[in-house]
């Protein structure tokens, strides 16, 4: 009898004892995670007309200089897709910002995450480097940093200025939609898509106008009317992941 | 008084200085990795995962033999088991500590790893297992607590802690139920990591959890039996009950049918119609460069032959074939990791709206992921080779139940 009430407390102590730790975890949880809740105005979102686009590169290299991105790197890449009668095509890809983003759902340490507004971020102050993200994205929009970027950034200055802070060795980067851009544009009263200053540095950049950028929430907005008008696409949405970057494809009249 | 023994060089020396040495270049090569970054690997952005990934799956998976055999022993009830459990659950512990080094060599950041439990995302896979892990070692931990108080040097020096180690032992039950939960939550879940990614097509499908499980709880018991039986070859220190792992080895040849039933329809009754990616990866494994591995490595030698050695009863009476069946199984389970994340990672499907075509990446592991690797796995055999001389790791005979009956009493009184 005496031996089973001891082991009953000892059981009990066990359970409480299991019990504190988790409720610590719990705590710790809630004291550190970066808050991605909260409700936005805008939805931003990027229309690409593959009937303008040249395949010129430029939008790379301004991304590289005003994000600071290594340059073996690309955040924006720009890939040859076949030919349109005699006109090549080109897709240009930069982070799709999907509404339903596996890398969010991926990232264990909530590393990926998504804001009110839309964009997918990544928090570099969080991120292990355990590369699920990158395993999980099906465009290919993220790099890992296999090395330190200590050099000079070649796309600096005649592209633009870092506007952002470098990454550190051992975290995953990529396309942010140029958030600081937005952001402060916005606190100065600028409209993103409208005033160059507040617009994603490839946007602004490309001398095609192949890109536009806007809020997919206002019905107004280039962004919203472009997609409303034309036909377009989006980029594997067979898988429902539901981009926010939209494809006006080239087409053979206007080759 | 200091009595010295005389000490004579045995072939266990050799063993033990061969490993040391294999664990000593690992050391330098973890150091290279941790200061030079993981641009010294062959991994890249289209091949993110690779050797160490495979070494880490695997060494979850062979530690299956742990909560396997203790829900045996303490929720089926088959107390005679108990020793066998013992050898599994250190053996388990010492796969864990071996999966976590892997780990912490894997990501990018080693200096953050913490931040897996600090910060949570509930959505991830990655973080269900790195959760379980991390409470499923400490439930290792205390299983293991007994087995290192009950041994003479801690019965001598820390007479206190050394009782208090062993009354863990009254926990046995309830560890085992912990075990049980934890293990079975995450083992399925490292396959559901994969399982659950729409952008590979070849891993995106609820069966993986279901294999990743099916495969640990055969690979397991054979890593524990295995090494039992070897040591109990090799030195007079391992007591082994030979009739105790009969028992074993009839339950991991069935089992391994059953497995290969699962893989086997897992694998082909995907061809019915053509599906980009998914497609081109299977040929990868029928009749390109994984088919070797599949065909071969995981399916003959690693599944159907050792099947037929462990259940022939002419076979399964010599010691040598079911060794050797033993050992093709424990390779099977790591050839099986290896050809799942091969296969997702080698083929690589294109975005491009005209033309949704696949892309082939190669990948081979570099030399310093191999040797920090081996390094890692050296470790493991060290600590299970020394266990065995002084832990009495591997022991049948039933003596050590009066010492562990001892603080019953002693808990009862106080």
């Amino acid at each position: 009898m005496e031996e089973k009430t001891i082991q009953r407390r000892d059981f009990l102590k066990f359970l409480v004892l299991g019990s504190v730790a988790a409720g610590g975890l719990r705590l710790a949880r809630l004291t550190s995670a970066s808050e991605t809740g909260g409700s936005s105005p805008y939805r931003w979102g990027m229309v690409i007309d593959q009937d303008k686009c040249t395949g010129c590169g430029q939008c790379t290299l301004a991304c590289r200089a005003h994000n600071d991105v290594p340059p073996e790197i690309s955040w924006n890449r720009v890939l040859e897709a076949g030919k349109v009668g005699d006109k090549q095509v080109y897709l240009p890809r930069p982070c799709m910002h999907c509404e339903e983003a596996p890398c969010v759902d991926a990232c264990m340490v909530g590393a990926s995450y998504q804001r009110a507004d839309g964009i997918v971020m990544m928090d570099y102050d969080k991120c292990i480097g355990c590369r699920y993200c990158e395993v999980a994205c099906p465009y290919g929009a993220r790099a890992f940093n296999w090395e330190t970027f200590d050099g000079p950034n070649p796309a600096v200055p005649e592209w633009g200025q870092p506007e952002v802070e470098r990454r550190p060795r051992g975290v995953v980067e990529k396309c942010s939609f140029c958030y600081q851009r937005i952001d402060r544009g916005l606190k100065l009263g600028l409209k993103p898509g409208v005033d160059e200053e507040a617009t994603p540095a490839c946007v602004v950049e490309c001398p095609m106008g192949a890109r536009k950028f806007g809020d997919l929430n206002d019905p107004e907005s280039e962004v919203s009317i472009l997609i409303k008008d034309h036909p377009y696409f989006q980029l594997r949405e067979d898988l429902g992941t539901s981009p926010r970057v939209f494809y006006l494809p080239a087409r053979e009249e206007a080759a | 008084m200091i009595r010295i023994k005389r000490f004579t060089i045995q072939p266990v020396h050799f063993w033990i200085a061969f490993l040391m040495l294999l664990v000593g270049a690992g050391l330098v090569a973890y150091g290279i990795v941790l200061v030079k970054g993981l641009s010294v690997t062959n991994l890249s952005d289209l091949v993110p995962w690779g050797l160490w990934i495979t070494i880490d799956l695997s060494a979850i998976a062979l530690s299956a033999g742990a909560f396997t055999l203790c829900a045996v022993v303490y929720l089926l009830g088959l107390k005679q088991y108990e020793p066998v459990a013992r050898t599994a659950t250190f053996v388990g512990l010492i796969g864990y500590s071996m999966a976590l080094l892997t780990l912490l060599l894997d990501i990018g950041r080693p200096d953050r790893f913490w931040h897996a439990l600090v910060y949570w995302n509930t959505h991830s896979l990655l973080w269900e297992v790195s959760m379980c892990l991390t409470l499923y070692l400490c439930v290792l931990l205390l299983e293991t607590a007994p087995l290192i108080g009950r041994t003479d040097w801690m019965q001598a020096r820390f007479p206190w802690l050394s009782n208090k180690m062993m009354h863990i032992h009254h926990f046995a039950p309830f560890l085992a139920l912990l075990g049980l939960g934890l293990s079975m939550l995450h083992q399925s879940s490292l396959g559901a990591t994969y399982g659950v990614l729409i952008a590979r097509p070849i891993w995106y499908k609820p069966s993986l959890s279901v294999l990743f499980m099916f495969s640990a709880i055969v690979g397991g018991p054979a890593l524990t039996v295995l090494i039992t039986k070897v040591s109990g070859r090799l030195t007079s220190r391992a007591k082994v009950d030979d009739s105790l792992l009969e028992k074993i080895t009839l339950f991991i040849g069935w089992a391994l049918v059953g497995y290969i039933y699962f893989r086997f329809w897992d694998a082909f009754s995907m061809t019915y119609t053509y599906e980009p990616g998914r497609t081109e990866a299977l040929r990868m494994m029928t009749s390109g460069p994984l088919a070797f591995n599949f065909l071969v490595g995981e399916m003959l030698l690693g599944a159907i032959i050792p099947a037929i050695l462990l259940l022939v009863p002419r076979f399964r009476k010599s010691w040598s074939a079911q060794v050797i069946a033993l050992s093709l199984i424990v390779a099977g389970v790591v050839a099986y990791r290896w050809d799942i994340n091969m296969s997702g990672l080698l083929v690589v499907l294109t975005y491009l709206p005209q033309e949704v075509t696949t892309i082939y990446t190669t990948y081979f592991p570099s030399l310093i992921e191999i040797i920090s690797g081996v390094g890692v796995v050296a470790y493991g055999a060290l600590a299970i080779t020394l266990a065995v001389r002084y832990l009495n790791l591997v022991d049948h005979s039933g003596k050590e139940k009066e010492v562990v009956e001892t603080p019953v009493v002693v808990a009862g009184t106080d």
